[in-house]
């Protein structure tokens, strides 16, 4: 019985789901570090911007999908922001003016807008991991790897059989869970429940391995690391796209450092 | 990167080789008995071989053995001589065996490799150096040998069990070696699926462009296809080879005694003795409350067919239960479509349905761990002596250690439900959890009644051995030794039977007779006919709706499924099945 949610693809043919995933992954890697390397949070918010205009435009994603696929990272978003302007030292600096008070706490303008930069480099990130992976399936990044940047047929092919099994791993971990609630072990209090996800994470252990296994002797006894130089049936290639999302992610991401607000 | 040489010249199809094994025999590395012993047989060239024996008769390691996993790819120790072809696997390197040998396996999740149709059957392709050209050629041939022209693009993901499983067959075809192994290759599957991987397997044996090995238990499907047949037993030891029409009676009889399956052209039976036996004490039982139910007064269970009158044998009732599919899967599909059931105690109910019916969310929901969008679940505990009869409950409701009194699910993976380090400990842990005879936990004579349970579940001799270690008969046992000492209201069961041989099978229904005995409530989610007849009620789910509930000889002699012939496959439809005619 399948709980999980389905895999977002591209329901349609778009500019990026013709590019390599080698060069996504490099203009990603561009937006990242840009998203990275300042406090300032109009530089995740020029990029959030941006991210979100091309996937719109030219992912191919189903756009009314991914509100909701995001949706669990804005807890993590909100509490990142909230606690980072709580925590921030600038609420310390007797300079500064103070915005808001709430009980002891003082709450100073740049501490604000530090925390909002937090979280929005969180989104950030999610949104960039979209455009990078989710225009064309896990196997074509293996293949491009492997193909562009000659990354080890063992570490990709491996990792992607890894990435194939992981819902696998998700189901197990729920069924473990109802095993024990039904058997009436499951855990009463904070510590006992703690303990438990070690028990529940021994298992989903077990069973992957097992399961491991069994992928791993499938794919030797269809000839994978037998010694021959694999040949590939999709073949990939470096064209002016990627070199084009490559140069558009860098232009971006200096507007987004460099230009003055 | 540019194309590499091709391995073998395009298109070139590696002709179908004969088998010889002569004193064949493997021990695998850390074990001190042989997994296969002695085998000496000839398969001519071109032929289907059909290898039955019982669980742990060595049938997987004959598998591995004829793609030479074993010996090139697990440790362990080889006697003997096995020829496959002009080749002696033991001398050949593990790469020339794999251009002409294809191994099927069980699970069809553990052999795919890629998340695209096409991608998945060139893996072989690219792995074997073939070039683009001739890939580009030979995938979609492949494809279309199984039946699956059209699915290029498909994600694997979304393919059904029957589907995913002759890609597999396609991924081993398009190699195009000349021996095709299968080891149960519809093991995991439903009824549909399984006749349409028979009925590819079919297709391929009339052409004889490959010899095949076929292992399997659904041997009603599968013995049409045999020419030749391989008997072993449960120490891997062969007790006959011989053409499929052609064995020996004292061969059947000994194979029998092995525990294993045997098809019914083979015993003359009607049905198979596990089933004969279960059917006889059915009879028993429904003779014995015939005569309860002339001698009682009137209020007791008047009716059969699972709707007594008592209202106090309602152990479990679901009304209207609607249950959705978490959003952005599968469209608007609902897992289960106002379903009503309603179970009593000491009756065994066999769900059935093909996959994706909605069979595990209809047990989940009544276990409480999915709760309906709309109707509900409700249900209680058998009343002890001299107790008074609870009201139902809502189980999603319930504490942990009060639906463990209510409730037990055995998974068809158990292992995935241990939680102690030894068999003896996995019993203590849930008498404990339901506040049963090993209150104290502190060993001593608490471990007399874990013992008791796990000898009479045929473990006694496992009681310090680490679940995990076990057999998947011997896990199923112990799942259900955990519950002995405090036994549910109601058993859930997901494919109890699943990879269990004839004996395995009987084990199980003789220790699920003790619990109805007591009054226990059993749901068997099964793909297996050959359990129906041990059953008092077959429920039949399609697309999330009751499309069935009545006896299970009304449900033989018509299946609310088309095609109908999968879902009685190895049970004799008609008279024979019906517990009338039986006798004990």
């Amino acid at each position: 019985m399948s709980v999980l949610p389905a895999a977002l693809q591209p329901t349609r043919d778009a500019f990026l789901t013709r590019t390599t995933p080698a060069a996504r992954l490099v203009a990603g890697v561009v937006w990242l570090v840009a998203s990275v390397v300042t406090l300032d949070p109009i530089v995740p918010v020029r990029l959030a911007v941006a991210a979100i205009v091309v996937l719109w435009l030219w992912s191919g994603l189903p756009m009314r999908r991914i509100p909701g696929r995001l949706a669990p990272l804005g807890f993590a978003v909100l509490s990142l922001t909230v606690f980072s302007i709580l925590l921030s030292s600038a609420n310390g600096d007797r300079t500064l003016s103070t915005v808001a008070q709430i009980g002891p706490a003082r709450i100073t303008g740049p501490a604000i807008s530090a925390g909002i930069a937090v979280g929005l480099r969180v989104v950030v990130i999610a949104l960039t991991t979209l455009l990078v992976f989710g225009p064309s399936d896990p196997t074509r990044m293996a293949d491009s790897l492997v193909q562009q940047w000659h990354v080890p047929d063992r570490f990709a092919y491996g990792t992607l059989a890894a990435v194939r099994v992981a819902p696998f791993m998700a189901g197990d971990w729920a069924t473990i869970g109802a095993a024990r609630r039904l058997r009436g072990l499951a855990p009463r209090g904070p510590v006992a429940r703690v303990r438990e996800a070690g028990g529940r994470l021994l298992v989903m252990l077990v069973s992957s391995i097992r399961r491991a296994e069994r992928l791993a002797l499938a794919m030797d006894a269809r000839g994978f690391d037998s010694g021959l130089r694999r040949t590939h049936f999709r073949e990939v290639r470096t064209g002016w796209r990627d070199w084009l999302t490559i140069a558009a992610a860098i232009a971006v991401a200096a507007v987004a450092l460099f230009v003055p607000r | 990167m540019t194309e590499a040489p091709a391995g073998r010249p395009s298109g070139a199809a590696a002709a179908p080789p004969s088998i010889e094994a002569t004193g064949l025999g493997w021990t695998y590395a850390g074990r001190r008995r042989p997994a296969i012993e002695g085998l000496t047989f000839r398969l001519e060239a071109g032929r289907v071989l059909l290898v039955l024996g019982p669980s742990g008769s060595g049938k997987s390691t004959l598998a591995r053995a004829l793609a030479g996993l074993v010996p090139h790819v697990q440790p362990g120790s080889w006697q003997g001589s096995l020829r496959v072809g002009e080749l002696e696997v033991a001398d050949t390197p593990a790469r020339l065996l794999g251009e002409r040998i294809g191994l099927v396996f069980q699970d069809p999740d553990s052999q795919l490799v890629m998340t695209r149709v096409d991608d998945e059957v060139a893996f072989g392709l690219e792995n074997r150096a073939w070039s683009r050209t001739e890939m580009t050629a030979r995938v979609p041939l492949a494809l279309a040998q199984v039946g699956l022209s059209g699915f290029e693009h498909r994600s694997t993901v979304t393919l059904s069990g029957g589907e995913k499983q002759r890609l597999a067959i396609a991924d081993i075809l398009a190699a195009r070696p000349g021996l095709l192994v299968l080891d149960e290759p519809t093991a995991n599957l439903d009824p549909p699926g399984m006749y349409s991987v028979f009925e590819q397997l079919a297709v391929l044996a009339k052409r004889r462009e490959h010899t095949i090995v076929l292992i399997e238990h659904r041997l009603e499907a599968a013995l049409p296809l045999a020419d030749d047949v391989l008997l072993m037993d449960d120490g891997g030891h062969q007790l006959a080879f011989a053409p499929a029409g052609a064995v020996g009676r004292e061969a059947v009889e000994l194979l029998d005694r092995s525990g294993a399956w045997v098809p019914r052209a083979w015993t003359g039976a009607g049905t198979s003795r596990a089933v004969e036996r279960a059917t006889a004490r059915a009879v028993e039982r429904a003779k014995a409350r015939a005569v309860e139910r002339a001698t009682a007064p009137a209020s007791q269970p008047a009716a059969r067919g699972g709707r007594p009158a008592d209202p106090s044998a309602l152990l479990v009732e679901a009304t209207g239960v609607r249950l959705e599919y978490p959003a952005d899967t599968s469209g608007k599909r609902l897992a289960l479509d106002a379903v009503s059931v309603a179970v009593h105690s000491g009756e065994r109910i066999a769900l059935v349905g093909p996959n994706g019916a909605g069979k595990s969310s209809l047990l989940f929901a009544i276990a409480g761990l999915l709760r309906p969008a709309a109707g509900t679940v409700r249900l209680r505990a058998l009343p002890r002596n001299g107790e008074a009869v609870e009201p139902l409950r809502d189980p999603s409701r319930l504490r942990s250690s009060e639906i463990a009194a209510r409730i037990g699910l055995v998974f068809q993976d158990p292992e995935l439900g241990f939680v102690a380090g030894t068999a003896r400990d996995e019993v203590n842990a849930s008498a404990r959890a339901a506040g049963g005879r090993t209150g104290t936990g502190s060993g001593g004579p608490d471990d007399l009644g874990a013992d008791g349970a796990l000898a009479r579940f045929g473990l006694g001799h496992l009681a310090a051995e680490v679940p995990f270690a076990l057999s998947q008969g011997e896990q199923r046992r112990l799942s259900l030794a955990a519950l002995a000492l405090r036994p549910p209201a109601v058993l859930l069961l997901d494919e109890p039977t699943f990879g269990l041989d004839r004996r395995g099978t009987e084990a199980v229904l003789a220790l699920l007779d003790e619990g109805r005995t007591a009054g226990q409530a059993q749901i068997l989610a099964t793909h297996d006919p050959r359990l129906l007849p041990a059953c008092d009620r077959v429920v039949a789910l399609d697309r999330g709706r009751v499309v069935f509930d009545g006896s299970p000889a009304a449900f033989l002699a018509a299946p609310p499924f088309e095609p109908a012939e999968p879902w009685r496959d190895g049970v004799a439809p008609g008279p024979a099945s019906t517990p009338r005619t039986a006798v004990p």
